[in-house]
């Protein structure tokens, strides 16, 4: 079960379960735990490879035991996201802790992947169960439906969720060129039905100064 | 209308019928709402947006009657963008506070690292204190700050680093504790450092009536370019690229050997 015991700090109770976690991310723990490295995330010998071909690194832990887990990273927010079946996509460096019945792969995004500078896949999350994303300054949930398109700066996406697609825009003109950009030249846009988490914060792209 | 998204846990998911209009959706984000109306902020400060909104750079020549009449900061202007369409949306700073601010016929003076965007109805200028930007006029600004802003009532006296901004009072001045100076003793602590400093002995002192905005934090904003001053005769900083109205050389602690040198007139 988890729930946040301050909005950097998640608390996972659990009874004999286990949960998959960001390697070195657990702060303190009360009752009897096991840590295991997890090598390639527990996505087998075919998910290691996809991950370390498509660069997509991610170095998770297996947590498991009786008692309660806490895990924080670096002060980040922290994000509850409960999935229904659905599949969650976020970047590897955004996942804390997710349900060990959840399943974890690697899927391609195309450019903006690369205007990020995250590189061209990101993992994708699915299942039933809760995962737990991190995001500098709490993440914003934005809805996206057939009237109300959405359009995100590549350096706050975090993650999202839901039946969408997503498109590549670039403002890039002769301007940009010249020093005179609208300093968002590089644009996703995403159309369909689902939630996007932003986050108030923009991480270093290759766009950022454009 | 769609289902995903935890109710209860974790946040609210937000749509443009629930998103505000020119108000803060958290601590850390601002919403703007824009009907084929224009606002001024500072490169890449968007993170999000719904509708469609262009963002062009302050030297678009089809801004340029917007520029003339509410940008007067020419050497600066790389820096601006103009936003305009119609839509909502979110605008914040590298998880920092962020908060809005009505001006009404009056004028601000803000750092330039804090200001994050305002309405073309106010007007920018480069202040005459280095480092500073000046608003005036009636509209809409918003800033960023390192932890909330906190304002205070005139005669006050505060640490360099927590200055945001002040309204409608003129007397920004440095102060020095030269009371923690006098005497040999006082004068070797200085210079030598022994003895302990408090690190409180300058600050910056306000008089008269208005408004100062400290932040709760006196972690620093990096600085945003704010141009050089024209090189003219009695321009504090002209001249001086980034001047900091210090002259030349390095900046120099009160009661460094350079004081004691012009005070025998060496």
């Amino acid at each position: 079960m988890f729930r946040l015991q301050s909005s950097k700090v998640l608390a996972v109770d659990m009874t004999g379960d286990a949960v998959k976690a960001k390697n070195g991310s657990m702060v303190a723990y009360d009752g009897e735990m096991a840590f295991k490295k997890l090598s390639g995330g527990g996505e087998g010998l075919r998910g290691m490879v996809t991950r370390r071909l498509t660069g997509e690194q991610m170095t998770l832990m297996e947590v498991k035991g009786h008692g309660t887990c806490f895990f924080a990273d670096r002060a980040s927010e922290i994000n509850l996201v409960g999935l229904r079946g659905e599949t969650l996509y976020v970047e590897s460096s955004n996942l804390l802790v997710t349900d060990g019945g959840l399943r974890t792969g690697t899927t391609f995004t195309g450019m903006r992947g690369a205007s990020q500078g995250n590189g061209l896949f990101t993992t994708t999350i699915e299942g039933h169960g809760q995962a737990a994303i991190m995001s500098d300054g709490p993440a914003l949930l934005l809805r996206v439906s057939a009237q109300y398109p959405l359009t995100v700066d590549p350096g706050a996406y975090v993650a999202h969720q839901g039946n969408l697609r997503q498109s590549f825009q670039s403002g890039v003109t002769f301007r940009t060129l010249m020093g005179e950009g609208g300093g968002e030249a590089f644009q996703i846009r995403f159309e369909g039905d689902g939630v996007v988490y932003v986050q108030p914060s923009e991480r270093n792209t290759i766009a950022g100064d454009v | 209308m769609s289902t995903y998204g935890t109710p209860g846990a974790g946040p609210v998911a937000h749509d443009p019928m629930t998103l505000p209009a020119d108000d803060n959706v958290d601590h850390y984000t601002f919403c703007v709402e824009l009907k084929g109306t224009q606002w001024f902020m500072q490169k890449g400060k968007m993170i999000a947006y719904y509708g469609s909104i262009e963002f062009n750079g302050i030297g678009h020549g089809r801004l340029d009657r917007l520029v003339r009449t509410s940008f007067h900061s020419p050497l600066h202007a790389s820096d601006w963008v103009v936003a305009e369409g119609s839509g909502k949306m979110l605008l914040a700073d590298r998880a920092f506070d962020v908060n809005s601010y009505d001006l009404e016929d009056g004028n601000l003076t803000i750092r330039s690292g804090n200001l994050l965007a305002f309405q073309p109805s106010l007007s920018l200028k480069q202040s005459i204190v280095p480092g500073f930007l000046t608003l005036i006029g009636t509209g809409k600004f918003v800033a960023a700050s390192n932890g909330p802003v906190v304002f205070m009532e005139p005669p006050i006296r505060v640490d360099p680093q927590a200055l945001v901004g002040w309204a409608d009072c003129p007397s920004p001045c440095h102060h020095y504790d030269h009371g923690y100076m006098t005497g040999v003793m006082g004068g070797l602590r200085a210079m030598t450092g022994l003895g302990g400093a408090s690190g409180e002995e300058h600050q910056f002192e306000f008089v008269g009536a208005g408004t100062v905005l400290l932040q709760s934090s006196e972690a620093l904003m990096a600085e945003q370019a704010t141009g050089t001053p024209p090189q003219e005769p009695g321009v504090p900083g002209g001249g001086i690229p980034g001047g900091q109205g210090q002259g030349a050389g390095a900046p120099r602690l009160p009661g460094q050997l350079g004081d004691l040198q012009r005070r025998f007139g060496l």
